[in-house]
This record gives structure tokens, C-alpha cells and sequence, in this order.
């Protein structure tokens, strides 16, 4: 399981076999991430993207509707006129302004301490040596398995005793760390950070903060942005333990999100307006930021 | 590792990270207090009661909290809901467990409230002594239902379930069956088994891609709510394996879906609902709740179209309590606050709104549930009727396993009848295998 | 500032270990500051990758180590939801009786089968996905964010639609199947059916979950590789096979273990297809997890004792996967 037999360097053997003929045509082989997406490419995204857009899609054409209407067949295609009555109910029954609020400060803190304590951790397993490094190893990967759903009444136990119920950081702190995140950026270093690199610092007599500090984050940024990513959203969908450590008076977007739909008729349009909500601020956030996360940072990482 | 400094050295790194661990928690502290504090509301000297309800109650859209906010001005009133009782029980048991995160008062559905009234009888507040509670308000069975053996009452009846049978006029007049609501009632009266009669002759000139019932649960639950033990006799004894109540309501859930009667749905799932909107099926077994359930699915193309009757037998659905846990920050206030929103008049208030029939009998002749008619539903005295069925309903026997065991009876063996095309024999063997594995020690 | 570290990646990556630091070269000399500093830079590489690894293992020990125990120590009582404190020792009861227990073995088959049919296609997609994704593109970040959407997706949202897909009487797919002549299927009441429902309900929210992953990995693999490649004449093909798959390898294996563990664990796809009462997985258990067998045993059925021994056993479980993979890979290292 500790995973040491990946690791040798898949270096293209024979390389230097040939001599280099003229090149293929300017630009499209030089270089994997050169080449441009051809029709066929665009085709396949395009077709996973409808696949994957049409459930939030159909979101925002059920909260346009009314609740009766969200029943009949054939079911409605195309948006109806009621999204701002939808979402003005679900905005005040589900107290969204402050539970958006929360969600922002969790979601915000959970991924912050995230990628920073699993990318210094995930670089001491892949490239540092130390004691009982492979049984810590072992023992973070062991910590994966453990069935979320079991340790709730346990750990609540813990946040009561520490008058915790209620309070953002009944949420925060025990998802602040992920063993999770802690394998992924150790896969990820052991293979995009250079040990030379690392041993050239040394030698100048740089300290392993300094080391960190100026190698290995700039080579782990692509990797950080995406666990960033994750953890975020994660965080933000996360209604499992945060059901049972908050309730509707400190609420995160997916415990207000749970008090929707009151009466005993739940009104699905409102529903959907309300999962609608909790969802576009987390989309929006990907576009603004994951552009500049995902996009440019791997431009620059890659290209310099 | 060699030497002490060493050890010295590794033991100032951890104490640093846990310095630094400390410094978070301390940040985030902070931060949770100001979030919460923003919440908190209240003015100075202004008491909050909280209410933790699941999806069913409809106290703040009826008006009572601020009402009872007008009568005390020292009173806020927050309430916390969570849809679905699935969700909202196992967070009360894990609150009441821990003694945390508890509300002021916490709902009971009837399915737990043998439970609560038994293991967790210690955790809640005495009620039947508060100022203010008569008994001879209640049903004498709701009374009882929430009380433990040393005659502690845990939780107060708000509404029951007592049922009816909800029937589609334009479809019953095709197959040739009277509409009206009297006619009907009588057509099925005192014997469910006349009912699936009822289906019987629907069927031979039923309208096409109609069926007469929607589920062989349906039927099984109605049928089985009539009885006064059904899982566990008197004495407290399970009796699920071979209580004529439910031999003889599985009985007639096999014969309606063997012939054909039911459309083969699960009852509060997204294809049910469909089915409401495309006129599926012609009759439902109705507790007063379904109707605007109902309503809101079958839309606009069902008014007019539905009516409601008098079910075979009185039998009582579902219906909730409201109890005052012992961790309670307010409990003095939270108890006032329970008995006034029981009492007769809140609940025949929130009848008006809610359609919850009250369980305490003197509402029944206040005149918004005495006069209440149901203008979707063709004008029907729907006040009439269910307080009528109400009255006559049973004392029900309920045991700790009552929901465990019902799920098993209608999700897993009828299931498998109506949706696997299983034998009832097998059906049965599953179902017992099912409670058992479930009541299990 | 980031040319540097791209620039010498090669030869050596595979030396995760790396080799034991000596302090400078160029030591400054006997002097004491020299001393004092040799010696801080040798407690600086011996101890720094415990500070590194601390945080983590604190929070673990703060809020997992005391819940995985008292999971264990429960597992060996017969407690209830209702009274976690009223413990009563009974052993190994609880593990002895799910030996027995059909519902068990029953989910355990279940967990397998739809981990085998959800996680091996999800993989493959994403890979390809992400191979996709790493060409240059118009509008690069709006396919990126356009996959990750089932990810962040409401549940609430997600059930709904899968219902309307998946439904026996008005759903989107039998409509489908009849317009082409083909008998509508009751998609939840049949084992293979219920099954593979569920699957691609895995499979849609993970997969371009997992293709970000892949691409922040290929975003790594130098450039030269792939120049000397498209020098040998390599197709895109014999590129993606050659370069890219290789220079994955500790992603993919990565992307292999989580998902193992999460095919074991799984829980709310499953609970979602099911709808109310979920957590039964269907009449006959057709789709019910070992997930969900533990949740209906702590949360329905409020036996804590005996949703603790499921949750232990799962681990257990996945440790002897671990350990079996870990002998494997050993061999596998000897024989070559």
C-alpha cells in the first residue's frame, strides 16, 4: 500500500534511438500541452459538459416553476416565471443571508487549513526522511477508512463538552485536516518535485522552512489549487455532521437548506430555489477564482 | 533518537504546533462567538424560546408565535425545522444523549414517542403536572401514548391522524360508482374488505391507464391503523409475527395487488407524486394531512375532481407531540409556551391553517373545525368528517419498534409484492426475517 | 521564480527517500557560530518533517482518534442511540453474529459489485477527460468548471433529477427505451438494474471530480518528455500511453485507493436513488451498501453497538485490501 513501487522515473527510454527527423508540423506535436483540441475533442467535452450541467440546469427551471406543476408529465423543459418568488421564499424561510455567511468563513477555513497543513505534511511523506515515516503513512491512509457516518455520535460527544454546539468551529476543526488531502499531495510531490532541486537548496544551507517556503510550493500550486477546490466545495456540501452540530439558528447554507419545504407539503419549487442558491455562489466562485487557481497558476507553473 | 536534547527538541516542536493549534482554535472561537452573537436577536431582558420541530408543524405560519409574542412581550420565539423526520430524530437522540443542542421544546413524531416516553422518559420535563395542562383535554390514547409507566407525560398531543378515503369523482362516475360523498362512504362502510370489492367492480370498467389504489402499503397501513394492538399486545408483547390485525390487513394488501388493484407505487416518492399529476390511480387511503399534499400535486387539472369520504373503519395516521427536555436553557418559560400552543384553542387554530386535526375533542366544535369546508375538494366538510372518525378511533397499543416494524411490513414484504412481483409467501418470510434483524439485541 | 523548479526534474525523481543531508559543503570553519549552526541545521532536517506531519496528526488525534476508539470499544457492547451511556459488554457478539447475517453478506456483495461497476469506467473517463482537458482549448476553464459541476451539485437536486431519469412510470430513459421499440424497466426494483442506476449516479459526480486531479498531475509532466516522444514519432495516442499514463502513475494509484475506499464507503448515491427510507437500498436490499446497512443500523434501527462492528469491520476490511495490495506490490518488485 505505501506506495514506493510507483515511483520510478517512466523516463521515455529510447529517446535518443533516432535522430531527430524534421519535425512535424509546426506546433501540433511538439509538445502534449501545445497541441490544440480538435473538433473531436470539443465534441466529447461538449458532451459530457450537457451531461453534467443538465441536473443544475433543470434546478433553475424547477425553481422557476410552481411546486404542482413539477409533478406532471411530461416534466417542464424550459423556465417559468416564478425564480424571483421561489427564491425570495427560500431566501427568507431558510435565513440564507447568514447562513451564506457561514458557509464562506467555513468552507473558506476548512480549505485554507487544508491545503496548507496537508501540503507541508504530504511533502515530509514524499520526499523528507524520518522515523516511522511508512507507519504514519499507513496510519494516515488507515484514517481514510474510517466510515464517516460512525464517528458523529463520538465526536459530538467532544463538542458538546466543549460547549462547541452551534458554533462554526464545531464544523471547521474536526474537517480541518484531510488524510485525504495529506495522500494527495504526497502522490503528487513525489512525482513533480525534483529531489535535486530540494538537495541543491540544501547544500547552499537553506532550512527545510525555506525549502518549502521557496520550492516546494511554487512546484505544488497546481495541486494546492485543486485540493483548495475540493476541500471548498466539500466543505460547502458537507450537511451530514453539520446537521447534528448546528441547528437552524447558526446555520450553514445545507443545514438552513434542510428547513425548506416546511408544512406537509414540501413545496419543491421553493426547495430547488433554495438548492439553487446554495449552489451559485459556489459556481460562481469557481469561475472568478478558478481562473485565476486553475488556469493561470498551471500556465505559469509549467511554462515559467 | 538519541540523546535528550533530542527529545527535547521534538517535544518544543509539538508543544509549538499545539501553541499554534491552540492560537486557531482560540481564532475560531472568535469567530464563531461574533457569528453566533449576530444571531442571538433578543433585545435586553428578552427571553428566546427555541422550538425544534421537523417538517410537519405549522405553528409560525398559523400565526401563534406571534400571538403568544403579543401576550408575553418579554417572549421571542425561534424556530429550528428540519424536513424530515428521519433526519430531525436521530439529531434529537444524539442531542438528548450528549445533553447539548437541545431546544427549548423538541417535537415527537407518534412512531417515537413509545421510545421517548420509555428510555428517554428521564430526559424530559414532567408535563401532566404544569399549570395549566387538564388531561381531559387530550384523547384519552394520546394522553397515554406519551406517558411512561410512573405516569410521567413527557410530551403534549398537538394533532392526530384519523383517516378517510380520498376518491376521484370524474373517475369513480366512468366505472360507473355513485360520486357522491355519503353514497360512497356507504359503498365500503365497516369493512375494508368491501373496499377492495369496491376495487373489484372499479376494475372491470375502470377508465384506461387507471388502477383503483395507489400502493398495496396504502391499503395495509390503512387497514392496520384500525386495530387497537397491532404489533405489541397490551401487555407489551410483540405479537408482529401472528396478530390478526396484521394477518388480515396483509391479507387484503396481497388480494389488491395480486388483482391488479394498485398502481404498484411507494408512497411519498417523486413516481407517487406523478401519479397524482396524471390522474393514475382513483382512490387513496387519506389522513387529514394528505389533503394538501394532494392539492399541491395533483395542481390546478384536480380541483373539483377529488372528494373526500368516510374510511371502512376509524383509524388514526401519524400525528406529534411537543416535550420540554430536561437540558432545556429556558424550561419554565418553554413549558408555558407547550401548553398553550396544545391547547384547545391554538389547535383548532392551526386546524384552520394546517388542516392538522386537533387531539383534544373540545376543539372539534369550535367553529373553525366545525365548519371548515375544503374548497379543492368539491366543498367537503372535511372538519366533520375527521373530527367524526376521530372520535371513534381505538386506543392504540404502540411498542418501542413500532416504526422499525411498520417499515418492514409496507417498504420491504408488500414491496416486494407490488413492485418485485414476489409470492406473498416469500414476501412474509422477508418481512419477519427484516423484524427480526431490526428488533434484534 | 517557477522555471527553477521544472527545470531539473529527471533522473533523480524516483529517489523519494532522498539521501541523507550532510550540513554545507562549504562549512564556515571550527568556529563556534559555525558549531551552533551545524548543529541547528542537523536538528532542522532530523526534526522539521515531524513538525511538518504534526498538524495532522493532532487534529486526528483531537477529533478522529477519540471517536475511531470509542467506535472500537462500542462495537464490543450492546448500545443505543437512545442511551450511548448505557453500555453492556457482550463481546464479540456483535462481529460473531454479522458472520450469520445475510443483510451483511448481502451488502457486502452489493458494495463489490457496484464498486467494480462504478469505479473503473468513472476512472478511464476521467482520465480521457482529463487528457482532453490538457489540450490547448478555447474557453479552457469553463469545461474545467463545467465537470466539476456534479461535484458541487445540491443532493436535493441531484435526487430529483436521477428520479425523473430513472423512473418505472414517467421516466426520462423508459421514454427513451420506447421510442426505440424497447420495453420500459423497473429500474429500482431489479438487482442489476438498481445496480447500475446507482453506478452512473457514482460515476456522474465523480468523474470530472477525478479528471481535475489528472490534469493538475499532467500539468506537472515537463514538456521535454513529451518533445522527445513526438521525436520518435509518437502518435498523440502512443503519447498519452508512453508519457502521460506513466508519469501518472502515483495520481492514478492515488485516484485507485480513494476510490476503493470510497466505493466501500459508499454511502449517498445509494440513499439517494432510494428515496424515502433510502437506507434500505430496496425491497429486497438490491442496492444496499454496507454504507447504508450501518446507517440503517445506527440511525433506524438505533443499535449503536452493532453499527459500530459494520464500521470496524469495513475497515478491517480495507486494511486486509491494503495489506494484500502492499504483499502484492512486493512480490511484483522482487519478480522484476
Amino acid at each position: 500500500m505505501t506506495t514506493t513501487t510507483t515511483t520510478d522515473p517512466p523516463a521515455p527510454a529510447a529517446a535518443p534511438a533516432r535522430r531527430p527527423g524534421p519535425r512535424p508540423g509546426p506546433g501540433t506535436r511538439r509538445a502534449g500541452r501545445q497541441l490544440h483540441g480538435g473538433p473531436v475533442a470539443y465534441a466529447v467535452l461538449a458532451l459530457f459538459t450537457v451531461g453534467s450541467l443538465f441536473p443544475l440546469v433543470w434546478t433553475a427551471v424547477a425553481a422557476s416553476r410552481d411546486s404542482s406543476r413539477l409533478a406532471r408529465t411530461p416534466p417542464p423543459l424550459w423556465f417559468g416565471s416564478n425564480l424571483p418568488r421561489n427564491l425570495g421564499t427560500a431566501w427568507t424561510d431558510a435565513n440564507m443571508g447568514l447562513a451564506l455567511f457561514n458557509t464562506v468563513l467555513v468552507a473558506g477555513a476548512i480549505a485554507l487549513g487544508t491545503v496548507l497543513f496537508c501540503t507541508i505534511a504530504g511533502f515530509a511523506f514524499a520526499k523528507l526522511r524520518f522515523r516511522f515515516k511508512s507507519v504514519l503513512l499507513m496510519l494516515t491512509i488507515g484514517t481514510m477508512m474510517i466510515p464517516p457516518q460512525l464517528g458523529v455520535v463520538p465526536l459530538f460527544m467532544v463538542v458538546a463538552e466543549l460547549e462547541w454546539t452551534d458554533r462554526l468551529q464545531s464544523v471547521v476543526l474536526p474537517t480541518l485536516v484531510s488524510a485525504f488531502g495529506v495522500f494527495f499531495m504526497r502522490q503528487y510531490l513525489v512525482e513533480a518535485l525534483p529531489t535535486e532541486l530540494i538537495e541543491a537548496a540544501r547544500v547552499d544551507g537553506a532550512s527545510s522552512w525555506r525549502v518549502v517556503w521557496h520550492i516546494v510550493l511554487p512546484v505544488a500550486r497546481p495541486a494546492m489549487a485543486v485540493l483548495g477546490m475540493l476541500s471548498f466545495v466539500q466543505a460547502w456540501n458537507d450537511f451530514f455532521w453539520p446537521i447534528i452540530a448546528l441547528t437552524q439558528e447558526n446555520p450553514t447554507v445545507q443545514v438552513a437548506l434542510t428547513g425548506l419545504g416546511r408544512g406537509y407539503v414540501p413545496d419543491q419549487a421553493v426547495i430547488m430555489a433554495g438548492a439553487l442558491l446554495g449552489t451559485l455562489p459556489l459556481l460562481l466562485a469557481f469561475t472568478l477564482f478558478g481562473r485565476q487557481i486553475v488556469g493561470g497558476i498551471m500556465q505559469g507553473a509549467v511554462k515559467g | 533518537m538519541r540523546g535528550s536534547t533530542g527529545t527535547y527538541r521534538r517535544r518544543a516542536v509539538v508543544l509549538g504546533a499545539v501553541a499554534a493549534l491552540a492560537g486557531l482554535l482560540g481564532g475560531c472561537a472568535r469567530d464563531g462567538g461574533t457569528a453566533a452573537s449576530g444571531t442571538g436577536g433578543g433585545g435586553s431582558g428578552k427571553t428566546t424560546i427555541t422550538i425544534g420541530t421537523f417538517g410537519v408543524f405549522g405553528y409560525k405560519q398559523a400565526g401563534l408565535y406571534a400571538e403568544y409574542e403579543r401576550l408575553h412581550p418579554d417572549v421571542t420565539i425561534k424556530e429550528s425545522v428540519i424536513e424530515r423526520n428521519d433526519a430531525y430524530y436521530p439529531q434529537l437522540l444524539t442531542h438528548l444523549a450528549a445533553g447539548g443542542g437541545l431546544a427549548d421544546i423538541q417535537a415527537v413524531e407518534v412512531a417515537n414517542i413509545n421510545e421517548v416516553a420509555t428510555t428517554l422518559s428521564g430526559k424530559f420535563e414532567d408535563l401532566s403536572k404544569a399549570a395549566g395542562v387538564r388531561r381531559s383535554d387530550w384523547l384519552d390514547w394520546k394522553w397515554q401514548q406519551a406517558t411512561d409507566r410512573k405516569g410521567r407525560t413527557v410530551g403534549l398531543g398537538t394533532d392526530i391522524g384519523p383517516i378517510a378515503v380520498c376518491y376521484r369523482k370524474d373517475l369513480f362516475k366512468k366505472a360507473g360508482l355513485p360520486t357522491d360523498r355519503e353514497a360512497v362512504g356507504r359503498l365500503w362502510a365497516g369493512d375494508w374488505q368491501k373496499y377492495i370489492d369496491t376495487g373489484q367492480a372499479y376494475k372491470k370498467r375502470a377508465p384506461a391507464g387507471t388502477v383503483f389504489t395507489d400502493s398495496a402499503a396504502g391499503v395495509y397501513n390503512a387497514s392496520i391503523h384500525a386495530y387497537p394492538e397491532r404489533y405489541y399486545d397490551r401487555r407489551g408483547k410483540a405479537i408482529y409475527a401472528d396478530s390478526p390485525a396484521v394477518k388480515a390487513s396483509w391479507d387484503l394488501a396481497v388480494q389488491a395487488s395480486r388483482g391488479g388493484l394498485t398502481a404498484r407505487l411507494k408512497q411519498f416518492e417523486k413516481p407517487w407524486d406523478q401519479a397524482y399529476a396524471n390522474a393514475r390511480f382513483a382512490t387513496v387511503a387519506c389522513p387529514p394531512w394528505m389533503l394538501g399534499y394532494i392539492k399541491e400535486k395533483a395542481g390546478a387539472a384536480g380541483k373539483d375532481k377529488w372528494d373526500v369520504a368516510a374510511a371502512p373503519r376509524p383509524a388514526n395516521w401519524g400525528g406529534s407531540f411537543i416535550g420540554v427536555p430536561k437540558a432545556a436553557r429556558h424550561k419554565a418559560e418553554a413549558v408555558r409556551l407547550a401548553v398553550w400552543l396544545t391547547a384547545p384553542a391554538q389547535q383548532a387554530k392551526l386546524f384552520d391553517r394546517q388542516a392538522s386535526i386537533p387531539s383534544t375533542p373540545s376543539s372539534y366544535d369550535m367553529p373553525q373545525v366545525r365548519d371548515a369546508r375544503h374548497p379543492y375538494f368539491g366543498g367537503a366538510p372535511t372538519g366533520r368528517i375527521f373530527a367524526a372518525a376521530a372520535k371513534n378511533i381505538p386506543t392504540l397499543v404502540i411498542g418501542p419498534d413500532e416504526q422499525q416494524i411498520g417499515t418492514a411490513f409496507t417498504d420491504i414484504g408488500l414491496l416486494q409484492i407490488d413492485q418485485q412481483g414476489r409470492s406473498p409467501r416469500a414476501a412474509w418470510k422477508a418481512t419477519q426475517k427484516e423484524i427480526e434483524n431490526a428488533v434484534d439485541e | 521564480m517557477t522555471t527553477t523548479a521544472t527545470a531539473a526534474r529527471g533522473t533523480g525523481a524516483g529517489d523519494e527517500g532522498g539521501t541523507p543531508r550532510r550540513p554545507p559543503g562549504h562549512d564556515p570553519g571550527p568556529g563556534r557560530a559555525g558549531r551552533v549552526r551545524s548543529r541547528l541545521y542537523r536538528w532542522d532536517v532530523r526534526y522539521s518533517p515531524y513538525a511538518f506531519v504534526a498538524p495532522f496528526f493532532l487534529f486526528f488525534a483531537a477529533f478522529g482518534l477519540f471517536p475511531l476508539l470509542y467506535t472500537g470499544w462500542a462495537s464490543l457492547h450492546r448500545v443505543e442511540l437512545a442511551a450511548p451511556d448505557d453500555m453492556r459488554w457482550v463481546g464479540l457478539r456483535n462481529y460473531t453474529r454479522l458472520l450469520d447475517d445475510d443483510f451483511f453478506w448481502n451488502a457486502l456483495g452489493n458494495t463489490f459489485t457496484i464498486g467494480v461497476l462504478s469505479t473503473v469506467p468513472q476512472l478511464l473517463m476521467a482520465l480521457g477527460l482529463a487528457h482532453l482537458l490538457h489540450y490547448r482549448l478555447r474557453a479552457a476553464n469553463f469545461w474545467r468548471v463545467a465537470l466539476l459541476t456534479p461535484y458541487a451539485t445540491s443532493v436535493a437536486a441531484a435526487t430529483l433529477v436521477f428520479v425523473l431519469l430513472y423512473g418505472r412510470d414517467y421516466g426520462m430513459v423508459n421514454w427513451a427505451l420506447g421510442a426505440v421499440g424497447i420495453d420500459a424497466v423497473d429500474w429500482q426494483s431489479g438487482t442489476w438494474t438498481s445496480q447500475f442506476a446507482v453506478s452512473s449516479i457514482v460515476i456522474w459526480r465523480w468523474t470530472g471530480y477525478n479528471a481535475l486531479i489528472y490534469l493538475a498531475a499532467m500539468q506537472a509532466v515537463p514538456d521535454d518528455r513529451y518533445e522527445s516522444a513526438a521525436l520518435d514519432g509518437a502518435s498523440r495516442w502512443q503519447q498519452f500511453r508512453h508519457v502521460t499514463v506513466p508519469a501518472l502513475r502515483p495520481t492514478i494509484l492515488f485516484t485507485i485507493v480513494v476510490s476503493t475506499i470510497g466505493a466501500t464507503q459508499l454511502f449517498g448515491e445509494p440513499l439517494l436513488f432510494g428515496g424515502a427510507g433510502g437506507q434500505k437500498g430496496g425491497a429486497s436490499h438490491q442496492f444496499q451498501t454496507l454504507g447504508l446497512y450501518l446507517y440503517e443500523q445506527g440511525w433506524f434501527s438505533f443499535h449503536l453497538g452493532r453499527a459500530c462492528a459494520v464500521a470496524w469491520t469495513m475497515f478491517l476490511i480495507l486494511l486486509l485490501i491494503a495489506a494484500v495490495n502492499a504483499t502484492l506490490a512486493r512480490r511484483l518488485r522482487k519478480s522484476h
